[in-house]
């Protein structure tokens, strides 16, 4: 495999967010202890000045240095340093993606390695799923580094034994996100990046723009209810067709782009009239059984012989027999996407209510499959809520082969989850965009690198893992639900 | 000629509701007035001041959509977004400000909320939040997520459903009120007898076409219009001493229950009031889930037709300490079990604070819900602890009654359109179908243990 560049990759943002609020009273006479004592590098005096700077709250690690010997509240001679949580922390985030995990994120998608500092990366605070349970593992002893790099995370897209082989170096592919849900330099950021990793990105159902032409070999296009921009030549572009039959986020209702983001360029990749909202069907209106499902897959398979096909499906109570279904219809990819999933635009209804979270789904699939004795023809990938390197082995530990990520992608672009991706000019951090203005704030290649280094960082903490584990390759993962424990809760 | 349900939605605008989640502060010292704020934010939190353009104004932080551009762009870290107090505090426990700013969205627009970015909640609570609904992947056809929704049927019929016929000749039809969606009204959801508030519930029923409960104490003579629309109720104690009520005109007539009576009085009760009126359904208001053999036998010699199961704000039974989903299956199974679930309609109130709390409640056994609080929220109440309508903060008993009415249908519109999702993601076409159905849904308890219980079989999760 070719060497990846990780390299250093500043936030956008001028200032961070921190935890924790740093203040100067009165009291202080700028004697510029604090400045020396910091390791952080939290107070600043230039040369030649007396003032200390306002403290750079946002480098705080909080009263957890109370021990060491720098810690300046209490060295401080007069009193005057005041450290307390920043009431902005709480605005930030939510249940699911915790602020700790945006900012630790956004750390890994600066320096590509495991986050430092005591911020959570591994675990968000929806009480359940993925939050409630961790791996029965020692983390004290210490890792030699050899070892852990020649753990092998890859994974082989498909199973059976016709068929091409593709073989992805981390167990993990990027989710479908159209054209007109996010822009295209955040299109282009994560195409990049697949490319640079061996591994894939999906168009999502609004086409397949030409600049991603480049990159084709890394770029899944998808086929959903609307058939937006599904063209003969866009399907023999392609190494894996997805089929996408719901969405985590709105099971059972197809696709929405508000009319808002809409854009003349948009409807033209679409074929559909611009500025109108645009709902995809539901379902796919010549799929009424697995038998016409199967003719779906053989009209592709006519058209370009040597794709894989995946198949996208959300999670209702019968996702096991549409797992199976699935696999004798001749899909190589079974796509779970659970109810938690991310989305450009749904009806809050949708999110909580209908279907099941993804961590239900994985098991019961997995069991289904191994007891109809088909479990190693087919790759089952999870997605819809992920959103760490811990829960992509949660994942793996469940049942799944692989999964595939989408929200952290953006997050790794500068996504603080504030949710206002659906409509008027879209995401005011230029990601979820199709204003012309708003979409420059990203630039492709800065963009690529922050998922790059992302990535860097998962598959490290993945090595790591497998090696507390005991594994040389995450294949051994799969399944291995005696390795959970449940986390009490708190 | 067959005419389409449609609800008529027109947007309003109430002061009151106006309360943003988020406050930008700006710090006046730090501050250069520099303006970048101004390009970054596309929302119009911040202006210049209109006074003087060299400074700034302060920033509207109503607007605010939470993003952090400003903040994270300002040169000099002189913006901070904290909390807003106000609309934390909001509501309690159970009305959570989040569904209290969903309803006052949902009054004001009359539009199923679409917001872009996946769930942000916990991953589960307590009652209605520890059930998910189903739905179909590969369906039958005509049936068609966002274009087909006109097919699908939401009304509901209240009173007995005939068991057989037997013979022709002697056919005696029911008494039948079909409603064109599962949902009634409380009148007077906090006993604040505000003729206001109960006039402008009452016109949303009668607009809407459903039933509208009214405390026969609450009632006066410029409801007399909307007479067919109400649901007249009475405590069973007090019903002979009442005459100059307008007994022949409702469609419906409630009796509720004391905790202590004879079934014969109720009996002698009903009788006299079949002779006011002949048509009309009979109701009775419960508040314990475990029926007596009386009232079992009441129904099967179809003497009432309706029972209204009431819990209070927070959905807990008022006896049995039972939550309404757990309340209403218990009552749904009862009768299911003796085989007069048919002869029966159950309607419940308390704690449907929600759109999916709706299907989910119909779901557990209910053929349709009654709204009460979740009504008041749409007038811009806030469910403060002590409710005075004296001291009413949204001052909601002043509202102007066509502003009120409208609100409520809106809310209506948008809880009945996100039925409509639930049932299309379903592929269930009529929602008399969802009754009961109980495997069109998953319950935590169940779902956790099925799918888990071999992961944490040592654990004590499950023992």
């Amino acid at each position: 495999m070719k060497n990846i560049e990780i390299k250093n990759s500043e936030s956008r943002f001028r200032s961070k967010i921190g935890k924790y609020r740093v203040t100067l009273n009165d009291k202080c006479f700028h004697c510029g202890l604090c400045v020396e004592l910091c390791p952080y590098g939290i107070f600043e005096r230039t040369e030649g000045f007396n003032f200390v700077f306002t403290p750079n709250s946002a480098l705080c690690e909080g009263p957890d240095c109370r021990e060491g010997s720098y810690y300046c509240t209490t060295k401080c001679p007069v009193e005057a340093i005041d450290i307390e949580p920043h009431p902005q922390w709480k605005t930030l985030g939510d249940f699911r993606w915790t602020p700790d995990l945006i900012i630790t994120t956004w750390e890994q998608a600066k320096t590509g390695e495991i986050p430092q500092g005591n911020l959570e990366y591994k675990i968000g605070a929806s009480g359940g799923g993925f939050d409630k349970f961790d791996f029965n593992i020692d983390t004290s002893s210490p890792t030699p580094s050899g070892e852990v790099d020649k753990i092998k995370t890859s994974i082989c897209l498909n199973r059976r034994s016709e068929g091409v082989s593709i073989e992805i170096p981390v167990p993990w592919y990027g989710a479908g996100m159209s054209f007109g849900s996010i822009s295209l330099p955040s299109m282009l950021s994560r195409a990049t990046s697949a490319k640079v990793w061996g591994t894939f990105t999906s168009t999502g159902e609004g086409g397949y723009p030409d600049e991603l032409n480049p990159y084709s070999d890394h770029v899944i296009t998808q086929i959903a209810t609307g058939l937006f921009g599904v063209r003969e030549e866009t399907i023999k572009k392609a190494r894996i067709i997805e089929f996408k039959y719901a969405q985590g986020a709105k099971p059972g209702l197809g696709g929405h782009l508000l009319g808002d983001k809409n854009t003349p360029a948009v409807a033209k990749k679409r074929g559909a009239v611009a500025w109108t909202s645009l709902f995809s069907p539901f379902p796919f209106h010549s799929v009424y059984s697995v038998e016409d499902h199967k003719k779906h897959i053989d009209w592709v398979k006519t058209i370009n012989p040597e794709a894989l096909i995946s198949v996208k499906v959300s999670t209702p109570s019968d996702v096991d027999m549409v797992a199976v279904g699935s696999y004798y219809a001749g899909a190589n990819i079974i796509n779970l996407d659970g109810g938690y999933g991310g989305t450009g635009a749904a009806p809050e209804i949708a999110k909580k209510n209908i279907a099941m979270p993804i961590e239900y789904a994985i098991t019961r699939v997995h069991r289904f499959l191994l007891e109809e004795g088909v479990r190693d023809k087919i790759v089952l990938l999870a997605s819809g809520g992920l959103r760490t390197a811990y829960d992509i082995a949660k994942s793996i530990a469940l049942g799944a082969d692989g999964v595939i990520m989408g929200t952290a992608e953006l997050v790794a672009l500068g996504c603080v989850r504030c949710g206002n991706c659906e409509s008027g000019r879209g995401c005011p951090r230029g990601i979820a965009t199709t204003d012309s203005e708003l979409k420059e704030q990203i630039d492709p290649s800065w963009g690529a690198q922050r998922i790059i280094n992302l990535y860097a960082a998962w598959q490290k903490q993945l090595k790591l893992l497998l090696y507390q584990l005991g594994m040389k390759d995450i294949k051994e993962l799969i399944g291995r639900t005696d390795l959970l424990r449940s986390i009490d809760e708190k | 000629m067959y005419k389409r349900y449609h609800i008529e939605t027109s947007p309003v605008k109430l002061p009151s509701t106006q309360v943003g989640k988020f406050v930008i502060i700006r710090h006046d010292e730090e501050c250069l007035n520099c303006g970048r704020c101004i390009s970054q934010c596309i929302y119009d939190v911040h202006k210049r001041d209109s006074n003087d353009s060299r400074k700034m104004a302060e920033p509207e932080s109503f607007f605010c959509k939470n993003c952090f551009s400003c903040i994270q762009n300002c040169p000099q870290q002189a913006l901070e977004m904290v909390k807003n107090k106000e609309s934390e505090n909001l509501g309690d426990t159970y009305w959570t400000p989040q569904i209290i700013h969903t309803i006052w969205n949902e009054a004001e627009e009359g539009k199923i909320p679409v917001f872009g970015a996946g769930y942000r909640g916990p991953f589960r609570g307590s009652g209605f939040d520890d059930i998910w609904t189903d739905m179909s992947e590969i369906v039958r056809p005509t049936r068609d997520g966002i274009h087909g929704r006109e097919y699908i049927a939401t009304s509901v019929d209240l009173g007995r459903k005939l068991p057989w016929i037997s013979d022709f000749k002697k056919l005696n039809m029911p008494n039948i009120c079909e409603i064109p969606i599962p949902i009634l009204l409380e009148t007077d959801p906090l006993e604040l007898n505000s003729k206001n508030i109960i006039l402008a519930i009452t016109r949303a029923a009668h607009q809407l076409g459903t039933l509208a409960f009214l405390d026969i104490k609450n009632y006066f003579e410029k409801l007399n219009p909307y007479l067919k629309s109400i649901a007249l109720r009475f405590p069973l104690e007090r019903v002979a001493h009442i005459n100059s009520v307008p007994w022949k005109n409702v469609n419906l007539i409630e009796i509720v229950l004391p905790e202590k009576f004879l079934i014969s009085d109720l009996e002698h009760v009903l009788k006299n009031l079949k002779k006011k009126n002949q048509t009309a359904l009979f109701s009775l208001g419960l508040t314990d889930p475990c029926l007596s053999e009386g009232i079992f036998k009441l129904v099967q010699d179809s003497k009432v037709d309706i029972l209204n199961f009431y819990t209070d704000n927070h959905g807990q039974s008022l006896k049995g300490d039972l939550f309404i989903c757990k309340a209403i299956r218990k009552l749904h199974l009862d009768f299911v079990k003796s085989r007069i679930r048919d002869e029966i309609s159950i309607i419940g109130q308390g704690g449907i604070a929600a759109a999916e709390h709706v299907p989910k409640s119909i779901i557990c056994g209910i053929d349709a819900a009654v709204l009460d609080l979740s009504l008041l929220v749409a007038l811009g109440c806030r469910v403060c602890k002590d409710c005075l309508i004296k001291s009413c903060p949204a001052e909601i008993n002043k509202l102007d009654p066509k502003t009120a009415t409208q609100r409520i249908i809106n809310m209506i519109c948008a809880w009945r359109d996100q039925l409509l999702e639930i049932l299309s993601a379903m592929g269930i076409r009529d929602v008399r179908r969802l009754r009961g159905e109980v495997g069109r849904a998953m319950f935590y308890e169940e779902i956790e243990k099925e799918s888990f219980e071999f992961i944490f079989f040592e654990d004590s999760m499950f023992k």
